[in-house]
């Protein structure tokens, strides 16, 4: 029975991630965010998200013995039960110690320690009444979690799926409503006014349909896309079912801004200049393998660029200026001297760096990316760029009068540079220059064995992916209109960097996926945005524990990065086959 | 991807399909409705707000609420709402109305920056409900950015607490744009004049500032009136408000050996610079502005942070007995504390010129709804004159500088107007100035 | 293509790439590096006071402070070296391990200073409030080696430096989260206040304990790694881990050991920084991690004796750099630039000897 033991050190461990997380303020801050009428809160969430997770932890399969081992469903439930009663245990007794030692107390250190979150916690019982229950509904919350593992796979996906699409239309309550209402749709069936989050009925039926929905893929699923999509293929050389596809892809691309309103095109606006950003990170980091800590540079050198070149004015104390070096091209024709400029200075920061290993690579690009914070807020350089007042009156990139700094004129113009950024970047991991990347990548030293140039293709990949991110410094400073040095700090190379990452080093549609979830999700769940960092810090080491080659991982990069772990899961599978068998032959 | 062609032909077609369709989209600007009251509508330029029969009027307030500058953005909110308050009469809790209207606020995070700024602006420009919009917390939210785009729309913003002078500067002035704020022209010029006179009678000065445009104004401010009034500038420094170390560039202005040492920086950089420069500089007279005065700098500074000189407007000298007696026992019923900040009853007043406004602008319409010209609303509060507020007199420029007579009074820590100080803490030194008399 | 190397990878070697162009460059930015540095130096010593020179007691004061900081910073670019020499990665959130010492023994330096503790008996106060920070320091750096480090052990090196950067990030927001964004005040015992003159040099009472703190620390960690057992242990993982762990060494227990003792100066470092700026901040992490792995670095990263010398000479690069070669040019405000120009040097010295100061002159292959 030494599995208890186990049970009840998760469910320790959980009952401390659940004081972390009241620490923090994660309970305290959403008492009143309802996610599925006034019952489900996100703080009641939190509060047993925990021992949920322990629950699922402790029933996982094992591997013992060379073979893979499963709990009864029986014991599952109660090895769940245990670890989430211990969690729940755990938590209880720290708010009993807490209010025993006065919350006031605690609160001159700890500041979300406070009364409303204790009577929260304590279901609004005295502490240890209120310990019990925890103890008890965390409990139920472990075997439940439990009880879903052992669920046979045909009941348990239609179920997490239900659940997931109805947290995440709860999420999304400041948004899909709008959506709905510029559609013209009924939304109050769906989403409360009154509440904010969705309606009973509403998550009923929208978890119906999902579980429904799922049950369909899991038995119809795959022959449908196998029928679909090869359909006449012998004819034509491609599936008209793909390119029905694409066509539906690219017309709701288009259409997206007009259909989610203006809040929402401002925020896929960002994420399209944080896609090209990325784009550029991407040839760098994930093609060319050099780690570059300080993209921000040609964020900043893109935007102030385009400034400059398309007569934006200073800012200054009676008013605006001209700075001291400046033309007023058209937008256009600004482009591919931004561009030149960019490159170039990718070539200037290459230089210097190319005999470095990988750490002192991160270290002096870190570097140079702060320079150029601290250089465009400095008083030496306000002639130029105008110091911490910045500068105004970009250009909008109009074409015969039509502006593009509306949120969705925005975007389509932000989008057109995507498209040609992924066109090039596609081309270039595909053409000799991308191989050349992957060998230096790999190994470096039997590269240049080979006769691969490394200094000429680092620089290139410093010169294209300083290029395009420059691309998307530009597109910043036609989206704003006016730039300020707070706007360039290391916070920029950090989340470039972690989507890319998060994405799948060396994938574009990782890119993309990457942009939308750190970029487009803070942005749609303002609420949250006093935990973004936390958030990501988070999700950043976790990505890199559990999935290191990223969301969309690109097929060479994972075998790359996981050699080890595809080992030992190829191993697993054959393993899980022969005790199939032999089940199966004991039946 | 089986044939990458076709995916480029798909993509071809989708640009010049989002040509046409945002050409073929048309931007509607105002709402139809109502006739009567000599404007029309549908043809007057940004249109009117409608508002229903039975439908509040919605308010759009853009603060700071989260993070570390959360008081200065609260603050003003709190002040906004007694405003609506007070609307019937007496601050009872009970909100007043107009026009037979409920008054809803709308209120969007600016964050103290740019980019909070823009993201809260570009929300109300969104929402073609909201009247106007009363915000930014920070110039920096403000500057080129959600004074532009809230104009382009014709959305009226009218700030309480930003102070950078380049807002209401000719040239970069948005027409929408105005402010009961004072314009730190004024401030700069007081905290200079403070100075040369007889308290400290300084003859040199040097100044350090920081990287946010509200310091850079005030800095550039003083050091011109400085040395209009015939003073020396031996320095100045610019450093970083996230920096701890300000010893050396202390140490490089110590060299010039200024009379006084003004830093009108935020609370992190300036408790650091006054414990610092007691090293460092122990001759010299310490002078901040309000991005400092915060009971945190008063405790953490501790020992030296006496003798330190503050500007502030001076709500004790400019406050009507209405502010003392009914405003401030409101505030603390309502919010449980004394004032968070001075920019409150900036606030409260906006709050009050604007719904004047409404009141005297709106069309009245049969079935009880309401249109709202915007450009008429905007015209009628660049008109106000002589309008009494609750600490002091409001007169609007063509530029948007509401806060004509401006009083700045200099406060001598540990007498400072923080909150549970103000509006009891009495000035050493005080002065009006109008916008005419600086420089 | 044909199957020979250069037709395989599609790259020609031309005949100008035979050049030694690397040196002809290198000997040009030489030239030119002394020429700015010693242009710049000699423009600023020859202006007169009024129009912004220094005295000389501006200098005694630059060197003194550049010396005490740069104390601070070695303590903490130690960490990075000795976690580096053992696992060749860069422990990107030791400058918040340096933040969690330092915020940790704030709340215990608040009471005693609001209770006279701190005054009454100062020593006592100040070595139970670095104790603290030493526990809060080692803690977290233990919890970072056993959760986020530890797993990827074996992963390409990419993957535990975004983990780093990652760890980093998210302690400084669960400070943020615990403590709230402001920053608090630190006190300081009233011994400390003041200043005294050593060979006629004056420097406050903060300041020297720093540097002496700073240099017995530094002496005893060379005497702990150079005699003990476990200091052999350490140096024998960072040499080969493999053949250590044959020769009967516990790798992970040493590894541990080297986060502890990274911690033990983190947080030794957290207090003395804490005393010379008098505040605390989630931030107050950041920019000093960054300058120690810069000293870090340039002292040649591996080595204690780099990381030292890395460190001091940072504190002077930062405190006398900017005033002795930038103000002969007229640049306004030389200290809001002088993080660019600490970098600027570190390029350029990486450019020269990319192994760091200390380290051997050739770029480590891998």
């Amino acid at each position: 029975m030494t599995d208890v033991r186990s049970w009840i050190r998760v469910g320790i461990i959980a009952g401390f991630v659940t004081i972390f997380l009241a620490l923090v303020g994660l309970i305290g801050r959403f008492v009143d965010l309802n996610l599925v009428g006034e019952q489900v809160t996100f703080a009641r969430l939190v509060l047993i998200a925990a021992p949920l997770v322990a629950g699922y932890v402790v029933t996982r399969p094992r591997i013992q013995a060379g073979e893979r081992r499963a709990l009864a469903p029986r014991d599952a439930i109660v090895a769940g039960a245990v670890s989430g009663a211990t969690a729940g245990f755990v938590f209880g007794i720290a708010v009993v110690a807490a209010d025993a030692f006065g919350i006031d107390r605690i609160r001159s250190v700890f500041l979300n320690v406070s009364e409303p979150l204790i009577d929260f916690v304590t279901f609004g019982q005295p502490p240890v009444v209120g310990a019990v229950i925890l103890t008890a509904v965390s409990a139920i919350a472990g075997g439940l979690a439990a009880g879903l593992r052992v669920t046979p796979i045909v009941a348990r996906r239609p179920i997490t799926t239900a659940v997931s699409t109805i947290l995440v239309l709860g999420f999304l309550q400041r948004i899909i409503p709008i959506a709905l209402d510029q559609l013209g749709l009924e939304r109050d069936w769906l989403y409360s006014r009154s509440i904010g989050g969705l309606t009973w009925l509403g998550a009923i039926a929208v978890g119906a349909a999902a579980a429904g929905l799922s049950v369909l893929n899991a038995r119809k699923g795959r022959e449908l896309r196998a029928r679909l999509f090869s359909a006449g293929e012998e004819k034509t050389g491609v599936a008209p079912a793909q390119l029905v596809l694409v066509l539906v892809l690219v017309a709701v691309l288009v259409a997206v801004p007009w259909v989610v309103g203006e809040v929402i095109s401002q925020v896929l606006g960002t994420v399209l200049i944080y896609v090209l950003l990325g784009i550029g990170l991407n040839i760098v980091v994930g093609y060319a393998g050099l780690l570059d800590l300080g993209y921000v540079f040609f964020f900043a050198v893109g935007a102030y660029s385009t400034a400059l070149l398309t007569g934006a004015a200073l800012n200054t104390f009676t008013g605006s200026g001209p700075p001291a070096v400046s033309l007023d091209l058209n937008f256009y024709l600004a482009i591919p001297i931004v561009l030149l400029i960019a490159a170039g200075a990718g070539l200037l920061i290459g230089a210097p760096v190319l005999r470095l290993r990988g750490d002192y690579l991160a270290l002096v690009t870190l570097g140079l990316g702060e320079m150029v914070t601290v250089l465009i807020r400095s008083p030496w350089l306000v002639p130029l760029v105008g110091g911490p007042n910045g500068m105004r009156g970009v250009s909008d990139a109009a074409i015969a009068g039509f502006g593009f700094r509306e949120t969705q004129h925005f975007y389509y113009l932000a989008l057109g540079f995507v498209l040609l950024a992924v066109f090039v970047s596609w081309r270039l991991s595909a053409s000799r220059i991308g191989r050349a990347w992957t060998a230096m990548r790999e190994d470096e030293q039997t590269a240049e064995a080979m006769g691969v140039n490394t200094t000429r293709f680092k620089l290139l990949a410093f010169a294209m992916g300083g290029a395009i991110g420059s691309l998307g410094g530009s597109m910043f400073a036609v989206q704003i209109g006016s730039l300020t040095p707070a706007s360039f700090e290391v916070q920029v190379s950090i989340l470039v960097l972690g989507l890319v990452i998060l994405g799948g080093l060396g994938s574009l549609p990782g890119v993309v996926v990457g942009s939308l979830v750190l970029v487009g999700l803070p942005g749609l769940l303002r609420e949250f945005e006093e935990y973004r960092g936390l958030a990501y810090g988070a999700a950043l080491v976790a990505v890199m524990i559990l999935r290191p080659q990223g969301l969309v991982p690109n097929v060479r990069r994972s075998r790359e990065l996981q050699e080890e772990e595809r080992a030992q899961d190829e191993w697993a599978q054959e393993k899980e086959v022969e005790v199939a068998a032999v089940e199966g032959m004991a039946t | 991807m089986r044939n990458p062609r076709w995916l480029a032909v798909a993509a071809l077609l989708g640009a010049l399909s989002l040509v046409a369709a945002a050409c073929a989209e048309d931007e509607g600007g105002g709402g139809g409705g109502g006739g009567g009251g000599g404007v029309d509508c549908n043809t007057v330029e940004f249109g009117c707000v409608e508002v229903g029969p039975d439908d509040p009027i919605n308010i759009g307030v853009a603060q700071v609420i989260s993070g570390a500058d959360a008081t200065l953005g609260q603050d003003q909110v709190n002040g906004i709402e007694l405003a609506v308050d007070h609307r019937d009469g007496a601050f009872d809790g009970t909100d007043g109305t107009v026009l037979d209207h409920a008054v809803e606020l709308t209120v969007e995070d600016d964050g103290c920056s740019a980019e909070g700024g823009q993201a809260a602006a570009t929300a109300f420009a969104a929402d073609t409900s909201v009247v106007a919009v009363i915000g930014t917390s920070c110039s920096s939210g403000a500057l080129g950015v959600a004074d532009t785009i809230l104009s382009d729309k014709g959305i009226l913003l009218f700030s309480a607490s930003n102070t950078n002078p380049a807002l209401t500067a000719e040239g970069t002035h948005q027409p929408f744009y105005a402010r009961t704020a004072h314009n730190d022209r004024i401030q700069g010029a007081i905290v200079a004049e403070f100075s040369l006179g007889k308290d400290v009678g300084a003859k040199t000065a040097a100044t350090i500032a920081d990287e946010s445009p509200y310091t850079q104004g005030l800095v550039a401010a003083f050091e011109q009136n400085f040395e209009a009034g015939g003073g020396t500038l031996t320095g100045s420094e610019q450093v970083n408000s996230e920096d701890t170390d300000f010893k050396a560039p202390l140490r490089s202005l110590a060299e010039g050996n200024p009379d006084v040492l003004y830093f009108p920086i935020f609370v992190a950089a300036c408790t650091l610079v006054i414990k610092q420069a007691a090293e460092i500089m122990p001759d010299a007279t310490l002078i901040v502005s309000d991005g400092c005065l915060s009971s945190d700098t008063l405790k953490n500074a501790g020992a030296d942070a006496k003798g330190v000189y503050g500007s502030s407007p001076d709500i004790a000298a400019s406050a009507n007995p209405f502010y003392l007696d009914e405003l401030v026992p409101a505030y603390r019923e309502a919010f449980n504390s004394a004032p968070l900040s001075v920019f409150h009853s900036h606030a409260y007043d906006a709050a009050n010129i604007l719904m004047d406004a409404i009141e005297a602008v709106a069309i009245e319409n049969d079935d009880g709804s309401l249109s709202i010209p915007r450009q008429a609303l905007r015209d009628e509060v660049f008109a106000t004159k002589d309008y009494e507020g609750s600490t002091g007199t409001f007169t609007c420029t063509e530029l948007g500088d509401c806060a004509t007579d401006v009083t700045i009074g200099i406060f001598l820590a540990p007498g400072w107007p923080v909150e549970g100080g103000s509006p009891n803490a009495e000035a050493v030194y005080s002065d009006t100035k109008s916008l005419d008399d600086v420089l | 293509m044909g199957t020979s190397p250069a037709g395989v990878a599609g790259v020609q070697m031309r005949g100008f790439e035979r050049l030694p162009w690397r040196r002809i460059i290198l000997v040009v930015l030489g030239i030119a590096i002394v020429l700015v540095v010693g242009i710049g130096a000699w423009k600023t010593l020859a202006l007169p006071a009024a129009e912004g020179g220094y005295s000389a007691a501006a200098w005694r004061d630059f060197v003194v402070e550049g010396v005490s900081q740069g104390g601070i910073f070695a303590m903490i670019a130690l960490g990075y070296s000795l976690v580096y020499g053992i696992l060749r990665m860069i422990n990107f959130a030791h400058g918040e391990v340096f933040m969690a010492g330092a915020f940790g023994s704030y709340f215990f330096a608040d009471a005693y200073a609001g209770s006279g503790f701190l005054n009454r008996s100062p020593v006592i106060a100040l070595l139970i409030i670095t104790g603290v920070a030493i526990a809060v320091s080692v803690g977290t750096a233990a919890l970072l080696e056993r959760l986020a480090y530890r797993p990827l052990r074996h992963a390409p090196r990419l993957v535990p430096l975004i983990t780093a950067i990652g760890a980093s990030l998210f302690l400084q927001n669960v400070f943020r989260g615990f403590f709230g964004p402001q920053p608090y005040g630190y006190p300081k015992p009233q011994l400390l206040t003041g200043g005294t003159t050593i060979l006629s040099v004056p420097i406050t009472r903060v300041q020297l304990l720093v540097i002496v703190v700073a240099v017995l620390s530094m002496v005893a960690l060379q005497l702990f790694v150079a005699r003990t057992t476990t200091g052999r242990s350490m140096r024998a993982v960072a040499q080969d881990s493999e053949i250590a762990s044959l020769m009967g060494i516990n790798v992970d227990r040493v590894i541990v050991i080297t986060f502890v003792i990274g911690g033990i100066l983190a947080g030794i470092a957290g207090v003395l920084f804490s005393l010379t700026f008098g505040q605390v901040q989630f931030t107050m992490g950041f920019r000093p991690g960054i300058a120690a792995f810069t000293a870090a670095v340039l002292g040649g990263i591996g080595s204690i004796s780099g990381a030292a010398l890395g460190g001091f000479l940072i504190g002077l690069l930062r405190a006398v750099g900017p005033p002795l070669i930038l103000t002969g040019y007229g640049i306004p405000s030389v200290f809001s630039i002088r993080d660019a120009f600490v970098f600027l040097v570190l390029v350029l010295v990486l450019v020269f000897r990319p192994g760091g100061l200390l380290g051997s002159g050739e770029a480590e292959k891998v």
